[in-house]
């Protein structure tokens, strides 16, 4: 894939959601430094509170293969832990939206200035290693959040699973998302454009999905080097094997061969629709906005047509 | 000096009597899909009591949001002691986006049980008495390594009043030792800071031997476990076990998981313990709830479904009332946030106005200018 060389850096943002399964600590591992605190345990006495899903964006400057990276990270630690998690859902939705409803706004001004772009080019959603296959909120957090962001789904915790029950997983998810016709992220070749070593390289990373991650901040040194790894009595699980997970593929195609890729079809294609669908009004089923916005265009028309009258009579 | 009597006689005597006539046991497995029970209860008792969930037919139905109860029996038999083993399982316990009230079919079929024993027993056919009262009821925990959620806590804080509660750790594979002893202190301060009463196995009256196993039990809980119904190879022995790439978690080893101590306190040491219980405690407790309500015990379902059904009308009256406040608010919100957006818009449209305005001042200037010089040029 080609990349841009730009002076001064990309700028990234993804999106992690799911609980306890070790998010926090994969994205931990995804920046080699522990960037978000662990999350705070609340007092056995506050555990059995309903929870509100927090919204909390990182920013970290990261240098990857000699190109400046401004990789905005965003936690939705909360998540899933309800009893009912119906809503959810809501506030992330809403989170995306309202960073395309901001450059949205931005384009329409009439003088435009140069804006930062907070819109979310990557939704990595973590799925419990259960081994049997997709649970209604994965499916629901899916289906509801693809028109809008790049989904990645991502294994949880792989090594709960034996490399057997790793493969039937995989197979039985990637059916679900196609039997319930989730759009996820996957590695979409152009014939036309791509060449030959482009296109197996996608063919792979999709033979690959959902991704296998397991997290691990601890070094330990085996064999004379040092490992970010996990320790258990029977075995160590090295973090950055492939034989053991996923993970370096995960980071490599993210923050290096992909990362054009999604940034470009965020804006090119999931903007564009979020856009399309705003300004013909279907979008905010509230008529809240659209009114708002249909009040603006009408007070610009009548603006105009003073000017008109203002230039004739001159 | 007197004979004797043959008192000693007694104890092999009921041994012998016990053992010929077997035992009733009934487990329960609470928790969500996926989290290990019936490969658990597979490995319990090592045999393949359940299967495992048949998942390649799951696109033929619609999802229902159902839980149902499970019940698979079986009669096992070692060294000529019977039992009758039955095991309750809970499909879809947790397993929706909204589990409200999932745990109400779960606490109704142990009700269920303690009345059904209590009408048999005081009907006239008090012989064998059908008991599936459940003796233990194994809560698994998901191993997140932070503490309870909301779910554990309010499901385990009704079964603890009605049944043996013993929680558990599943897919104890997952987290580190240093992290699950964290895990466990976490999950016991949660336990104690909600009143969740859990099973404890009693020793007063043991010898210091059994005294010591069963406070080695006791200090391990809430039991981290790892099942498995396969069998591996360890160093030239087949031992039970799940085979990754980097070792074997093995479910025998003490080091590896407490499935064992968990084995022992279920089947070997306290069986006899969670049953008398059960039948002592949980079931008198039950019992002599219900007899206070005299008069009623006849109509039971009926008086319990009105008052569910009352129950059920005032919740829904309060989501509502919630709702209603909510959307209030919410449309206030949305008011207010128009009303500023109007307002940042309109005084932008201002200022660009002012701006063009004052561009077109300039120009009208200019050309007023050149008007003049035109004319004055003439």
């Amino acid at each position: 894939m080609r990349r841009k060389n730009l002076k001064k850096g990309l700028t990234f943002t993804i999106m992690a959601a799911a609980s306890g399964v070790g998010k926090t600590t994969f994205i931990n591992t995804l920046c080699e430094n522990p960037v978000l605190p662990a999350r705070e345990v609340p007092d056995a006495e506050k555990a059995a509170a309903e929870k509100t899903v927090s919204i909390n964006p990182t920013t970290i400057e990261m240098e990857e293969d000699g190109l400046k990276l401004s990789l905005t990270i965003i936690d939705t630690p909360g998540f899933g832990d309800n009893i009912n998690s119906e809503n959810s859902f809501q506030d992330i939705l809403e989170y995306i939206e309202k960073q395309y409803d901001d450059i949205l706004a931005e384009e329409s001004r009439i003088k435009r200035t140069k804006f930062q772009d907070n819109r979310v080019h990557a939704v990595l959603y973590f799925i419990q290693p259960t081994g049997h296959s997709l649970r209604e909120i994965d499916i629901e957090f899916m289906r509801r959040l693809s028109p809008r962001a790049n989904i990645i789904p991502v294994i949880a915790k792989a090594d709960s699973l034996t490399p057997r029950e790793l493969s039937e997983f995989k197979h039985r998810i990637m059916e679900d998302i196609t039997h319930y016709k989730i759009s996820i992220y996957d590695f979409p070749i152009d014939p036309e454009v791509d060449d030959e070593e482009s296109i197996e390289e996608n063919n792979e990373l999709r033979a690959l999905l959902p991704f296998t991650v397991i997290g691990s901040e601890a070094e330990v040194n085996v064999a004379g080097r040092r490992v970010r790894c996990r320790q258990y009595p029977w075995g160590i699980v090295e973090v950055d094997n492939p034989r053991h997970c996923d993970f370096s593929k995960l980071r490599y195609m993210l923050l290096n061969s992909h990362l054009q890729d999604l940034k470009e079809i965020t804006h090119d294609i999931l903007y564009e629709q979020y856009r399309t669908e705003k300004l013909s009004g279907i979008v905010g089923s509230d008529d809240g906005p659209a009114l708002a916005d249909q009040a603006i265009r009408s007070h610009e028309a009548s603006v105009k047509r003073e000017y008109a009258q203002r230039m004739e009579g001159v | 000096m007197a004979p004797s009597i043959g008192i000693a006689e007694l104890a092999n005597q009921r041994h012998r009597i016990v053992s010929r006539k077997g035992t009733n046991f009934s487990i329960m497995v609470v928790g969500e899909s996926g989290v290990g029970k019936t490969t658990f209860v597979n490995t319990l008792f090592s045999t393949v009591l359940k299967d495992s969930r048949v998942l390649h037919e799951r696109h033929t139905h619609q999802l229902e949001r159902t839980i149902s109860i499970d019940v698979v029996r079986a009669d096992v038999e070692e060294k000529g002691f019977k039992v009758r083993l039955t095991v309750v399982d809970t499909p879809g316990f947790g397993d929706y986006m909204n589990n409200q009230d999932c745990w109400v079919p779960i606490i109704d079929f142990l009700d269920d049980q303690h009345h059904n024993y209590m009408k048999a027993e005081s009907s006239g056919a008090r012989k064998g008495i059908d008991d599936v009262r459940i003796h233990a009821c194994l809560y698994f925990i998901q191993p997140s390594g932070h503490t309870l959620k909301s779910l554990d806590i309010e499901v385990m804080k009704q079964l603890g009043s009605r049944v043996n509660l013993i929680p558990v750790i599943a897919k104890a594979d997952t987290i580190t030792p240093k992290d699950l002893a964290t895990f466990k202190a976490r999950i016991l301060d949660c336990l104690k800071a909600h009143n969740i009463k859990y099973y404890i196995p009693s020793f007063e009256d043991d010898d210091e031997e059994t005294t010591l196993v069963t406070q080695s039990i006791v200090s391990a809980m809430p039991f981290s476990v790892i099942s498995s119904e396969t069998e591996v190879m360890v160093d030239g022995k087949p031992v039970r076990g799940r085979e990754y790439l980097w070792g074997v978690a093995e479910v025998e080893n003490e080091a590896h998981c407490d499935f064992k101590k968990l084995r022992n306190l279920l089947i070997r040491t306290h069986m006899h313990d969670l049953i008398t219980s059960t039948e002592e405690e949980h079931y008198e407790t039950f019992r002599s709830t219900k007899l206070l309500s005299m008069g009623r015990s006849d109509d039971d379902p009926v008086a319990r479904a009105k008052k569910s059904l009352a129950s059920k009308m005032k919740e829904d009256e309060e989501a509502l009332r919630k709702r209603f406040t909510e959307q209030v608010r919410q449309e206030e919100n949305r008011f207010r946030q128009w009303e500023q957006k109007l307002i940042a818009e309109r005084d932008r449209l201002n200022r660009d106005l002012e701006e063009h305005h004052s561009l077109v001042k300039e120009l009208e200037a200019e050309y007023e200018e050149i008007q003049l010089q035109v004319k004055g040029g003439r």
